[in-house]
């Protein structure tokens, strides 16, 4: 198999927490064209994950290989090498709005092509091709802080999309999102999966994971506490519980008080 | 910088005077907007040949030395925002009057403190209109609604990131207009977050906020915002390393001039220069 | 921005001035009075000339600020100008009644450094001219000047100095920082009104009556200082302290940037480095009378050219002064204001320059020269202080 991404053993603390790292000796693997779902609760590492995967923070210990190359600071400050990675790997943010920096939509999706050096009438193609796929041309020449949050959303894939990666990174992409908004993303991602690219995806929303993931692991304060399939995981309540990805759930039924896992992915419950 | 007298009603309620001046300037970015997309005179023309010109009008009013130039550049101005569209009293009546009061109250006591020959006497208070004074009230007033008449002309007839992407012709490096362009743009996310945190407040405030309290707010509000731009700073430069940033900003030129240009080229240029040769007389 | 800050100036000018003719208009007009930055009519020559001024400093801090930051400098600077932005927008109630608008300057510089303050302060300041009408297009390298460029440096200068190495959650440093604001914010605004002051004397048509600005130097700097020592001074000192206060509480490291680069920096040179074009500065400004007479000819030209009119020069200087028509309507206060502004000037008043208001211009610019000098002796001194106490522990 085609490894993509392989780490071992990494630590990541930030400078105000440094005796509980925020990644505490994480291994793993992502092959070519995997769906993997990142899940965890807030400030389980899921974050810093994908930027050590993007190449924004580096590992103070342990490795990390991308394409068969050491991922490092110092090979990424050559740019032979960071040109054709930041080609390779795009990343998504949660807020849109750090994303979204430049005056207009189509600048915005500009960005990513101008800084890879692209001549300007390719950029002018990918760019238009780009913003007709997300359904958002009527918005070309539109301000980010006139934009609503699912059109945010969706500037914010494009303007990654236009390079064409191979490896996509989403923190987040459903969160805050109103369910309309929500269902095009993940009908996205599907699709876009779908044509054999790599997609990482850190999410506390377990609704989507099944749809949007075929490989799965949990983090829970910079660890990894379980990597299955992601219906596998989703049945592990105890587990979840443990994770803060659900809470218990007390309520009545035919006069006793009982509890359990609250959760709503394909385990309707009656009452 | 400044401080303003005050008064009765709206005393005491500082949350609410500040939210009304974050959505004004919201509202007056996205009023000055609209515009930008009629089909006036202006509106055909380059950024960059309007911005220029605009520019160059300007001047000539700020140097020119008779009153009569300063009014016909006023002039020119009216009539460019008439021929682009532009419903002239709804515009530039609020900024005028704004203008006038401000202006008017630095030049309203040089009208009689001014030495000069005596034009006039008010009655019952004996002070005397001095023609020196009065003419400079009038240089005062007349040369700031000039200026700030052709700079909202500009930015109502030009998108904004085009009036910034124009400021290149004259010198401004790309890397200062990147960073105009991301102020810009972040200036209504924090207009935004700063106003709902006030509104935030205001929901659960009862009666009057004590001035102390309020100065104790304000200087809260101020400090959450302070950390949230370190954070959003720092965020934002992954997100551009993300793309491939590495420090210089490429950008798209993307404006050509057409033949409405070559002919508002030398017609401006003949307005200016004509504007100076007389000004400077 | 500079005609905003006559505007508010004279406002509390004329409130506390109730005889004066006019006073009443004045407070009437005033309720209408938006919390706004206004453009002001430019004057050329000075326009020209504070953008030079700016210039320099814009260039050393761009250099320095892309040093510290590298390729972070492009994302800082500009959420940090929206930042200062929106603090210009912050309509803050004052004890006795007002309110007042800070423009942010001290606080930016107490946590950015002047450096970065500056940058800040002026594309925040650029933008509001260009995009919201305020401050007019060629006021921007005056308004930067004054505000970003002297605000900055008194602020960083007045907070260092008076918190010096107290621990970053002292009180100290909230009293450092709200003096810091007020002086900032008075010297900004002393600055704004010597520029505005000397406009009828420079710019005036054949007649002798004055394009732009009118007001003489005694005018001005009472008019503008009354509304700084007494408003604009206080909502700067308000919001320096209060932010301080408030970072102390939530999110301390804030605070640590200039503190520790402060401290470092009698080392590494960051403040040192500089020295030698501020003592440069300042000796230039201390000369500059000397360097009139010196040059005599090359720089008395202007003086021949622009007081062609003796008599209107008089005229204007008594009148301005409430010694002249309109005699009737001469305020008291104005009178007193006058004579008190004027009263250290004899003592300093360049001898060979019969113009007294000429001779106190450059009895100011040599005192803030003065002034810059102490304050870089004292640097240097604290200094070598400070490096000996380090070698011997």
């Amino acid at each position: 198999m085609d490894t993509i991404f392989h780490l071992h053993n990494v630590v990541y603390a930030y400078a105000n927490t440094a005796d509980s790292p925020a990644l505490n000796g994480i291994s793993m693997q992502i092959q070519r064209g995997q769906r993997v779902a990142i899940m965890g609760a807030n400030g389980s590492g899921k974050s810093t994950l994908l930027r050590i995967l993007d190449g924004l923070y580096f590992a103070q210990s342990g490795t990390v290989e991308a394409f068969g190359h050491t991922l490092d600071e110092a090979h990424l400050m050559d740019e032979e090498y960071a040109l054709p990675f930041r080609k390779r790997v795009a990343f998504v943010f949660q807020n849109p709005d750090v994303q979204l920096f430049n005056p207009t939509v189509f600048d915005e999706v500009a960005f990513g092509p101008l800084q890879l050096r692209w001549d300007t009438a390719t950029i002018r193609q990918k760019v238009n091709d780009a913003l007709d796929i997300l359904e958002i041309s009527h918005l070309k020449e539109r301000a980010p802080h006139r934009l609503s949050g699912g059109e945010k959303k969706r500037v914010a894939i494009a303007s990654v999309l236009v390079i064409d990666p191979e490896v996509i990174l989403l923190d987040e992409p459903t969160a805050a999102l109103d369910p309309k908004s929500q269902s095009r993303v993940v009908d996205f991602l599907v699709g876009w999966a779908n044509t054999g690219k790599t997609v990482v995806v850190a999410t506390h929303d377990l609704d989507t994971v099944p749809d949007i993931a075929d490989d799965a692991y949990v983090f829970k304060q910079g660890h990894i506490i379980a990597h299955d399939t992601p219906r596998a995981i989703l049945a592990n309540h105890e587990m979840l519980l443990s994770a803060n990805l659900v809470h218990a759930h007390y309520h009545l039924h035919d006069g006793q008080t009982h509890s359990h896992a609250h959760i709503h992915v394909g385990h309707q419950h009656d009452h | 910088m400044g401080g303003e007298a005050h008064h009765g009603k709206r005393r005491g309620n500082f949350i609410q005077r500040t939210i009304d001046a974050l959505t004004e300037t919201l509202e007056r970015s996205l009023y000055a907007e609209q515009f930008s997309e009629q089909r006036g005179l202006l509106q055909q023309l380059d950024p960059r040949v309007k911005f220029v010109s605009m520019l160059g009008l300007i001047i000539t009013a700020a140097a020119a030395r008779h009153v009569w130039v300063v009014a016909a550049v006023a002039l020119c101005a009216l009539f460019f925002a008439f021929i682009s569209r532009i419903p002239i009293i709804k515009s530039f009546g609020p900024i005028w009057l704004g203008m006038f009061i401000f202006s008017g109250l630095i030049a309203f006591p040089a009208i009689f403190i001014t030495p000069g020959p005596t034009l006039a006497t008010v009655p019952w208070l004996q002070w005397n209109v001095s023609a020196y004074g009065l003419q400079s009230a009038v240089f005062l007033l007349l040369r700031s609604e000039v200026s700030i008449t052709l700079s909202f002309l500009l930015i109502m007839t030009t998108p904004w990131m085009h009036v910034l992407k124009s400021m290149r012709v004259i010198g401004i490096p790309t890397l200062v207009v990147v960073i105009l362009g991301m102020t810009y743009r972040y200036i209504f996310l924090m207009l935004q977050s700063a106003s709902d945190m006030f509104e935030a407040r205001q929901s659960r405030m009862i009666g009057k906020l004590p001035d102390k309290e309020a100065r104790r707010l304000a200087a809260a509000t101020v400090g959450v915002l302070l950390s949230k731009s370190f954070q959003l700073g720092n965020d934002v430069f992954l997100a551009m390393q993300s793309r491939g940033y590495r420090g210089e900003v490429y950008t798209l030129d993307e404006f050509a001039l057409r033949r409405s240009d070559y002919v508002a080229i030398p017609f401006m240029l003949l307005i200016v220069c004509t504007g100076l040769w007389f000004g400077l007389q | 921005m500079l005609g905003h800050n006559l505007a508010k100036g004279f406002i509390p000018y004329w409130a506390a001035n109730p005889d004066q003719p006019g006073a009443e208009v004045f407070n009437h007009t005033a309720k209408v009075v938006c919390s706004r930055q206004l453009t002001t009519s430019p004057w050329p020559n000075t326009t020209i000339a504070l953008y030079a001024a700016a210039a320099p400093f814009w260039y050393i801090a761009g250099k320095r600020i892309k040093k510290m930051l590298s390729m972070r400098m492009v994302p800082l600077l500009s959420v940090f100008a929206a930042f200062s932005f929106i603090i210009m927008m912050f309509n803050l109630p004052l004890p006795g009644g007002t309110t007042g608008h800070a423009t942010g300057a001290a606080i930016a510089a107490i946590v950015l450094g002047p450096w970065g303050s500056i940058l800040a302060v002026s594309i925040a300041l650029a933008i509001q001219a260009i995009f919201f009408g305020d401050g007019g297009i060629l006021a921007i390298g005056a308004n930067s000047f004054n505000i970003a460029v002297v605000g900055s440096f008194v602020a960083i200068w007045v907070y260092n100095a008076v918190a010096g190495k107290s621990a970053l959650t002292a009180s100290r440093r909230v009293i450092a920082a709200g003096l810091a604001g007020y002086l900032s914010i008075n010297a900004a605004a002393f600055v704004t009104a010597l520029q505005f002051g000397v406009q009828p004397m420079w710019f005036t048509d054949a007649n002798g009556a004055p394009l732009y600005a009118p007001y003489g130097l005694d005018v001005a700097i009472p008019a503008m200082m009354i509304g700084h020592i007494g408003i604009a001074g206080l909502a700067e000192m308000f919001i320096t302290a209060g932010v301080v206060a408030y970072l102390q509480r939530s999110d301390v490291a804030l605070l640590s940037l200039t503190a520790q680069k402060d401290a470092e920096s009698k080392v590494d040179g960051t403040w040192a480095g500089t020295r030698r074009l501020w003592v440069m500065i300042a000796l230039m400004m201390v000369l500059s009378p000397l360097g009139l007479l010196a040059a005599g000819t090359a720089w008395g030209e202007w003086g021949a050219e622009e007081f062609a009119d003796p008599a209107a020069r008089q005229a204007i200087t008594e009148a301005s002064l409430g010694a002249t028509p309109p005699v009737d309507s001469t305020p008291e206060g104005l009178l007193t204001l006058g004579s008190w502004f004027e009263a250290p000037i004899p003592d300093y008043a360049v001898p060979f320059i019969s113009n007294e208001v000429v001779g106190y211009i450059f009895s100011a610019v040599m005192g803030t020269g003065l002034v810059m000098l102490c304050f870089l002796l004292y640097g240097a001194i604290a200094d070598r202080f400070r490096n000996n106490n380090g070698a011997t522990n």
